[in-house]
């Protein structure tokens, strides 16, 4: 299954992979590699959210818990146990996993925005949650993780460099498994059950079955990327863990991007933290509610003029421009 | 001959509404059956009661030896039982090839074997030419078709099919009706609600009338379409010393 | 120990009261344009800081100021149908979802740069004055406020059963489809029901001014009970949103009391999990009753 594409499938993963793969030996201020950092994060939870999201549009806002759940998960075994964060992080991946089972087991029987609802309901819980529970997660004040310098066995590096590598396997782990899952016969149930839930049950496909399995598999990614966060700034608390705006970003760079396709949270993600990254140059930072103005109102944009993305117009104008072919509508899948 | 399909003594209310009260009947392996009615007879709820997507309050369904009842719709259809539905519900963001392979994935998960019978069951439906167009920009005819091919990838052994010819002009009922016969010929169960007689006629060995969820005649199509019952349902009591004619449509 | 059972039901009840203002308007606009409004609180948000400049600025009681509030939030609202909401009607769930989280998140934006997250406070004559019934303390600012909340909440009872606008809009919250072949605009009628919402959230943004501090965010908290309020007493049924708008202030009253100040939220959200859980449909059936 293939979107139709304009250009070789080698030139598209080819090129952006290049440029990933050198651009922190060409720029060396920590600020940049910092701001690369970040994209590559929300870009892997926004393609992580994308496969319960985008494909089977279970329009989750609530992936905040496996975020935090990978967070602590790592963050309880390397301070209480000294476990390292490597094995911690494929932990707080299956912690998120068994989570994901009561709670698609609760919320998909739910439909359209009591789902969402119930989603948000289920993070805000775990976050009340590991807010009261100073015994084993430290409450409110949450805890930085120790610094042991440079141990890379323990995921900590004094080379940022090293960071925006890892950040960069998992946004590629990520695109990696969503490009198999896409052409398989797995991609097409799940865009079938996007599309129409009824329709899909019957030509035999298990709606509930197929929900829980990605939603596992988009929990345990989201885990991981919560592991690297810790890691990353030394620091966890419920209302950072399980932030709502984390739930907000994973949803907001695929629908920008493009839901349901392969590189859209990608581009959402890229024009979304650019578009912050300006404001905060032009801006200063002293005007608190100026970025998510602009969010608010490039997501509004999209909705009215474009909502399935911009991934659709950029193709759209690259096919247009560069092929003088007509433009076609969003994302398709032929077979 | 073994029976393909027994719906017992079922029923399903909604609220005050008694859509399907007590209906009983049953489909021989390899017949074609209609099941018709004047409008809010109930036909559409037997579908969808049959294909799993309400609980009937009381009854039985078996199909091919296996009690259908609490089975989900996904269930029902690797057990045989394919539907379209009267309004055609494409997977609009992707073509018709790709529409009928996510029907064929049911038996075979391997993406050429899919696309091998989902070639099949668009060519059988005379749609090959536009197999790779999304199926969002397709007629409503054709959508219909694709429907009808995405249920046949499924490999069904029964087939129901809800008012596929609504709309349909005379060329095109012919053509249906001739795809119908095909699919007898290859020894499906066919079970349709269908409006338009000629159509019945033509296909069904066995009709069966409902009239306010209630099953009012049941037998060939001539003895049906003088039944006195039958004609007063469609038509009002003043009508009942006349028969109906063939080519009228209801 | 039975007086402060008694007085954490009152103190609930009260501001249940409020609850209902936001979840009566969460569940008109779901029952009639089929949209969940993410935003709700937003506008009892705006609601408070009207109140708030009228009474800085011109020494307006925000009581009073309820006459400028409500009409100019159904202004808002029929403009925000018209613009926004009618645009995405035929687009499904998820642009229809992110449409009113993106103003909601937008409206907490925009107020954060003009208004800065200070607190806002009015006072008045009355904020601090309180009715004793017996051993209970009933605040009167309180009070006032569930009074003219179920005032309004009567009123537009009687509006949605009366009138024949407001039975056109019971008509198209029941079946759409059958509501068009009968001649009713529908155009009109959601935006009657967006503007009627609206004006509700400002009435209750007015009404807690005497007695709550406005700031951006402040919507957040309110339209959280009204979401859970309006899940709980069936998504599109007027009187089951007042209902459980009740009984979730009564469950947080009393969850503050008894488990711990902050477990107010848990104790709704464990209501809001367990009715999804076990009867998603909500306690009381139907639309628009």
């Amino acid at each position: 299954m293939k979107a139709k594409r304009p250009a070789p499938g080698w030139l598209w993963f080819g090129a952006p992979a290049a440029i990933a793969l050198v651009l922190p030996l060409l720029v060396s201020s920590a600020f940049a590699i910092d701001i690369f950092i970040r994209v590559l994060l929300f870009a892997f939870i926004g393609v992580a959210w994308n496969l319960i999201g985008g494909y089977a549009k279970q329009l989750s806002l609530g992936h905040a818990a496996y975020f935090g759940l990978g967070a602590y998960t790592s963050t309880i075994l390397l301070i209480r146990f000294g476990v390292s964060p490597w094995i911690g992080m494929l932990a707080g991946g299956v912690v998120a996993v068994l989570a994901s089972l009561p709670i698609g087991a609760l919320c998909f029987r739910l439909r359209g925005p009591y789902f969402a609802i119930a989603t948000i309901a289920t993070a805000q819980v775990l976050m009340l949650l590991f807010l009261k529970f100073r015994d084993f997660a430290w409450g409110a004040e949450g805890t930085t993780i120790p610094n042991l310098g440079n141990s890379p066995l323990m995921m900590q590096f004094d080379a940022k460099v090293a960071y925006y590598y890892i950040a960069l396997a998992l946004l590629a782990i990520g695109l990696v498994i969503t490009y198999q899952i896409e052409r398989s016969w797995m991609g097409y149930y799940l865009v079938a059950v996007g599309e129409d839930e009824d329709a899909a049950e019957a030509i035999g496909v298990d709606t509930l079955r197929i929900k829980r399995q990605i939603y596992m598999i988009s929990a345990f990614l989201t885990a991981l990327a919560g592991t690297f966060y810790v890691q990353y700034i030394y620091f966890i608390d419920p209302n950072t863990a399980f932030s709502f705006n984390v739930s907000v970003e994973a949803a907001l760079v695929s629908i920008v991007g493009g839901i349901g396709t392969l590189w859209g949270p990608v581009v959402g993600t890229v024009l979304l933290e650019a578009t912050s990254a300006l404001l905060q140059s032009w801006l200063g930072s002293g005007h608190g509610g100026a970025q998510l103005t602009v969010y608010a109102l490039i997501l509004i944009a999209v909705i009215l003029w474009r909502p399935s993305g911009l991934l659709g117009v950029l193709t759209n104008a690259y096919a247009h421009i560069v092929q003088a072919r007509p433009a076609k509508r969003e994302a398709l899948i032929d077979g | 001959m073994a029976e393909a399909l027994i719906v017992r003594n079922l029923s399903r209310r909604f609220g005050g509404l008694r859509a399907v009260q007590d209906l009983s009947f049953s489909v021989n392996e390899g017949e074609t059956v209609a099941l018709i009615g004047p409008n809010g007879a109930g036909k559409t709820t037997s579908f969808n009661l049959i294909t799993g997507y309400h609980r009937p309050n009381a009854g039985s369904i078996a199909a091919f030896g296996r009690e259908l009842v609490g089975l989900r719709p996904h269930a029902i259809c690797a057990h045989g039982l394919a539907r379209t539905f009267q309004v055609a519900r494409p997977f609009g963001k992707m073509t018709v090839l790709a529409n009928v392979m996510t029907g064929a994935f049911l038996h075979d998960r391997t993406m050429d074997g899919a696309r091998e019978k989902a070639h099949e069951a668009i060519d059988f439906v005379g749609l090959s030419a536009k197999e790779h167009l999304p199926a969002r920009d397709l007629t409503t005819i054709d959508q219909r078709r694709l429907e009808m091919a995405r249920a046949l990838a499924t490999q069904p052994r029964l087939l129901l099919l809800d008012e596929v010819m609504a709309g349909l002009n005379p060329a095109e009922i012919d053509q249906a009706v001739a795809l119908i016969e095909r699919l007898s010929q290859r020894g499906l169960t066919i079970v349709i609600v269908e409006h338009v007689m000629r159509a019945i006629m033509a296909v069904a060995r066995i009709i069966v009338v409902l009239d306010h969820g209630q099953k009012i005649a049941e037998g060939k199509p001539e003895e049906v379409m003088a039944n006195a019952e039958v004609i007063r349902a469609y038509l009002g009591t003043g009508f009942v010393h006349g028969a109906v004619s063939g080519a009228a449509q209801c | 120990m039975i007086d402060t059972l008694a007085q954490a039901v009152v103190n609930g009840l009260l501001i249940g009261g409020i609850y209902a203002l936001v979840s009566i308007g969460v569940t008109l606009i779901f029952g009639v344009v089929k949209i969940v409004n993410f935003a709700q609180g937003e506008f009892v948000m705006i609601g408070m800081y009207i109140s708030f400049f009228l009474a800085a600025r011109f020494g307006i009681d925000p009581l009073l100021s309820l006459f400028v509030s409500m009409p100019a939030l159904f202004v808002v609202g029929v403009l925000v149908q018209h613009f926004l909401i009618r645009r995405v009607l035929a687009l499904g769930d998820m642009p229809q979802i992110f449409l009113t989280f993106a103003l909601s998140l937008l409206l907490v934006n925009v107020a954060l740069l003009l208004f800065t997250a200070d607190y806002r406070t009015v006072e008045t004559p009355y904020s601090e004055v309180a009715i004793h019934l017996g051993a209970i303390y009933v605040p009167l600012a309180k009070l006032i406020a569930f009074g003219v909340a179920m005032a309004l909440s009567g009123t537009l009872w009687v509006f949605l059963h009366s009138t024949d606008l407001g039975k056109a809009m019971r008509a198209a919250a029941q079946n759409r489809d059958v509501a068009m072949l009968m001649g009713i605009n529908p155009d009109r009628v959601f935006a009657v029901a967006v503007g009627v919402a609206l004006a509700l959230a400002g009435a209750a943004g007015s009404l807690l001014m005497p007695f709550y501090p406005a700031y951006p965010m402040v919507g957040q908290v309110f339209v959280l009970m009204a979401f859970v309020a309006v899940v709980l007493g069936t998504l599109g049924n007027v009187t089951g949103a007042l209902i459980a708008s009740l009984m979730m202030g009564i469950a947080e009253s009393l969850g503050i009391q008894f488990v711990g100040s902050d477990s107010g939220l848990i104790v709704v959200f464990l209501m809001l999990l367990l009715t999804l859980a076990l009867r998603p449909s909500g306690l009381f059936g139907g639309w628009l009753r």
